[in-house]
């Protein structure tokens, strides 16, 4: 028997594409794709090289407005078997409590998994929450960080290895666990077109509202998260002095430069 | 539907007091960040004109229960037990939310060092309360005294002021190296408080072995005083061989854009910007680096901004103090050759 894994997504819009209106000094979001959090894309190809290497099925899960089936797609086509669509209004405006309960009550109605991968963190809020209360919720073991992970057959344990500041840490992991993936850790592999093909073919995504949760309005969606955005403001602009160098000459520019730096008593000899 | 999620329990927030701040032990103390909370929670206490309490959790850990005091904390909760010799999140987690319970704070404060933020959201998710990630700062709401945590949500031009108005304990974490140290004063008095958790949880994970790396002596670029930045523009992973002739010269540490670190040029822990860290040295090179809002967010509190880039249309000219257009592999040895030149004839 292989190795069950579920493995955690966000949709996100693309920041590093977003850009601000000079006049309005509002976020020009109209065309902005939206694309699987690139952190996440680690935790999948760890997945995905776990299920090649000791068999077994790999199922993502997402919680997001419906386009979002775009990036199940994507997953599927790198090797997913099975892909849900956590989407329904009620679940709409839930900070990472309210989003963790619900991921958290998606995942005891799949039932059967020995692990679930997570990203380290997402791009747009770059919370790192999720993972760890998602293991709370379960109340399993939870590692994060991971960069390597083996699967201990005999014994129906996970060898990991992490990244700390200072120092690799090798662990032994009971299953069922979650782990979260570092960012950057893995190479995330191409869309093949035989797995893109089962998205057309076999319907492997499925759509689950809170009619199939059934989960209480209280513990979902705005009304089940603590925490309120009062406001949101715009940062003010640092105002910099912007003076651009006349100098064509490299060893002229830089004696401007250095001139500069050492009137403001920056740069010292 | 009225009424509060099943899965929480009913508070009262009116009886949850004080601003704690759970301190993280390395082997040769607290680390840094957790000390630094001690400022936000000082600030804190005085509005709300309330105390400050310090976590500690370990074995052998009872030693420092006064550097908290020290650093403005009114009273220390200790936990020293030999069952919580090595670190696991989810134990330490519980530790810290059996204290709560016992003793009902009104904020928890956590440094979002890679330790902080595994643990946090397993204490705050136990409590089923709120957590923030990585404010940036902090305020009382004059009107209803509600603690306000701030943070630069989805892209860098915007701070969302976020409360937790019905649960306790507010939890929050905190960007490491954007507070400082409140000083230490070792005249200053304070309460330690030795608490005992009778059961323990099963982390479920092992240790079985810790290799040491060795980091070369290099200060962090949220320290360093001078910092040569290196961007897509540098073209490939050899480009900062250039960038580090000038850091040599001048004293200054390499650091780079989110693109240089997803080309794999340099370690993510080099990285400036939003999803990177907040720099504050009083030189920035920004060299081959356009300046996307993400990266100019990161280097907000750098006292001059220098950018060398081709591009004369890079945003980067509009965030720097001085620009140079030119090529980089042509400007920045240069600079290299002046400094040397002007300090052969200052001997």
């Amino acid at each position: 028997m292989g190795l069950d894994i579920i493995v955690g997504i966000k949709w996100v819009p693309n920041t590093t594409s977003v850009n601000i209106d000079e006049k309005t000094g509002t976020l020009i979001r109209t065309g902005v794709p939206s694309i699987i959090n690139p952190h996440d894309m680690d935790a999948l190809e760890l997945a995905l090289k776990m299920k090649d290497r000791y068999g077994g099925t790999v199922t993502v899960i997402t919680m997001a407005p419906p386009h979002a089936k775009m990036g199940l797609e994507h997953a599927i086509g790198m090797g997913a078997d099975k892909a849900i669509l956590i989407s329904d209004k009620v679940f709409a405006g839930a900070d990472t409590l309210a989003t963790s309960y619900t991921l958290a009550k998606t995942i005891e109605k799949i039932g059967r998994y020995d692990l679930i991968v997570m990203g380290q963190e997402t791009i747009d809020s770059s919370t790192a929450h999720i993972g760890a209360q998602l293991a709370s919720w379960l109340n399993i073991p939870y590692v994060y960080y991971v960069i390597e992970a083996e699967y201990l057959r005999s014994s129906h344990k996970l060898k990991v290895k992490r990244l700390m500041e200072d120092a690799y840490e090798i662990y032994e992991v009971n299953l069922p666990a979650l782990i979260s993936a570092a960012m950057h850790s893995q190479h995330p592999r191409r869309v093949s077109l035989k797995n893109k093909l089962r998205t057309k073919l076999e319907n492997p995504i499925e759509w689950w509202s809170n009619g199939v949760l059934k989960l209480n309005p209280n513990c979902i969606g705005l009304k089940g998260s603590p925490t309120i955005v009062k406001k949101i403001e715009f940062m003010p602009k640092v105002e910099r002095k912007r003076e651009i160098c006349p100098e064509k000459d490299p060893v002229k520019a830089a004696e401007w430069l250095v001139r500069k730096l050492m009137d403001e008593g920056l740069l010292k000899l | 539907m009225s009424g509060i999620c099943p899965e929480w329990e009913k508070i009262d927030p009116s009886e949850y007091k004080g601003i704690w701040v759970y301190m993280q032990v390395e082997r040769d103390g607290i680390h840094e960040a957790s000390l630094q909370m001690l400022s936000i929670a000082r600030m804190l206490a005085e509005k709300k004109k309330t105390h400050v309490a310090g976590v500690l959790i370990g074995y052998n850990v009872k030693k420092y229960a006064k550097e908290p005091i020290y650093h403005g904390a009114d009273e220390v909760y200790v936990v020293d037990d030999k069952r919580l010799e090595q670190y696991y999140a989810k134990v330490y987690a519980h530790v810290l939310v059996e204290l709560a319970k016992r003793y009902k704070p009104e904020a928890i404060l956590v440094g979002a060092t890679m330790k902080g933020r595994e643990f946090a959201p397993y204490v705050a998710n136990s409590l089923r309360t709120g957590i923030t990630a990585d404010c940036t700062s902090f305020d009382v709401d004059p009107n209803t005294g509600d603690i306000v945590q701030i943070r630069p949500p989805f892209g860098a031009w915007m701070l969302a002021h976020i409360k937790t108005p019905n649960r306790r304990p507010v939890m929050s974490t905190a960007r490491p190296n954007v507070f400082n140290v409140p000083p230490r004063d070792e005249k200053r008095k304070g309460k330690v408080i030795i608490e005992k958790i009778d059961e323990l949880p099963d982390p479920g994970i092992k240790l079985i072995k810790r290799i040491p790396i060795e980091r070369k002596e290099e200060i962090p670029i949220e320290k360093a005083e001078i910092l040569v930045s290196g961007g897509k523009g540098l073209g490939s992973k050899e480009g900062f061989k250039i960038l580090e002739e000038l850091a040599k010269e001048i004293g200054g540490t390499i650091s780079g854009s989110r693109k240089a670190v997803d080309a794999g040029w340099i370690p993510h822990e080099k990285q400036v910007g939003q999803t990177g860290k907040t720099v504050k040295p009083s030189i920035y090179f920004a060299i081959g680096i356009s300046g996307a809002a993400q990266h100019i967010f990161g280097i907000r509190e750098a006292k001059r901004v220098v950018c060398i880039n081709i591009d004369p249309d890079a945003p980067i000219f509009e965030n720097a103090d001085y620009g140079i257009i030119g090529d980089y592999k042509k400007v920045v040895p240069a600079l290299v050759e002046v400094i040397r030149k002007l300090r052969k004839r200052a001997t």
